[in-house]
């Protein structure tokens, strides 16, 4: 339980530090065009989603 | 080197285990990496996100988001020109407040669209806005999470969760998580993560205001 919870911790600090707050004049989007941080991000808002619902149910 | 900007701050002394490089009356935190560092790694964004928690336990600042770098003070200053004014009147209305985050999972994840299926881009994007937009939850849940964490704004994210993103004085936090485990009990099989505190993230971006 521990476990999910400091994971699902993790991914939501990541998810909030990549998406979330100011973008500067597009200046994110330029400097992470490195494909594989796009999909990093992709698989944290999916993880996150599925994560919130193991914890739910336990 | 270069610095990877965290986010934009009141005061000087706010900043503490990263640098304070001035921007008009605002000072931006940011940590130096090598120029030939890549953004994506993991152990960088681990360390921003340490250092932007501990940035936030001092004091509230304005978070930009992960991927701004600058290598000079007159850089940073340029690039964040626009904003300063509107970031400093954030700051000093919300000195005493953080955001907290209500993620809910929608009963049903709206299938995402196909780009297979379309002509143009511009058609695609709009079909993938409208499948964001259609995600949608319980009326009910709606009205109690907006009662336990406080009137907000309701963000779609992606085709499975919606959130409530408000904001809440610091001396209020432990209130909302007792609200949040008191929502817990009431909804059962709604499954939702009450997060929080975070710097001013969604009330700062110009475009969900």
């Amino acid at each position: 339980m521990n476990e999910t919870l400091e994971e699902l911790s993790l991914l939501e600090t990541l998810d909030h530090l990549l998406d979330r707050g100011v973008v500067v004049a597009g200046e994110a989007v330029v400097s992470i065009g490195d494909v594989d941080l796009l999909y990093l991000g992709l698989n944290i808002v999916l993880a996150n989603v599925d994560a919130v619902k193991r914890t739910s149910k336990r | 080197m270069k610095s990877v900007v965290i986010g934009a701050h009141l005061r000087r002394d706010d900043i503490e285990g990263a640098d304070a490089i001035p921007a008009g009356e605002l000072f931006l935190s940011a940590l130096p990496v090598a120029d030939d560092q890549p953004l994506g790694d993991r152990e960088l964004l681990l360390r921003v996100a340490r250092t932007r928690a501990a940035l936030l336990d001092r004091a509230t600042f304005i978070a930009i988001r992960y991927g701004l770098t600058v290598s000079s003070e007159s850089e940073a200053k340029t690039k964040c020109a626009a904003h300063l004014e509107h970031w400093r009147a954030l700051l000093e209305r919300h000195r005493d407040d953080v955001e907290m985050t209500l993620k809910v999972v929608a009963p049903e994840r709206v299938a995402r669209p196909d780009r297979r299926e379309f002509t143009s881009g511009a058609e695609y994007l709009r079909a993938l806005h409208a499948a964001t937009n259609a995600v949608d939850v319980d009326a009910e849940f709606r009205t109690a999470a907006e009662q336990a964490i406080g009137m907000g704004r309701w963000l779609h994210r992606d085709q499975a969760s919606l959130e409530l993103a408000a904001l809440v004085a610091r001396d209020a936090v432990e209130r909302v998580r007792a609200a949040g485990e008191e929502l817990k009990r009431r909804f059962p099989g709604v499954p939702f993560l009450l997060s929080g505190p975070w710097p001013l993230e969604v009330f700062a971006d110009a475009h969900s205001e």
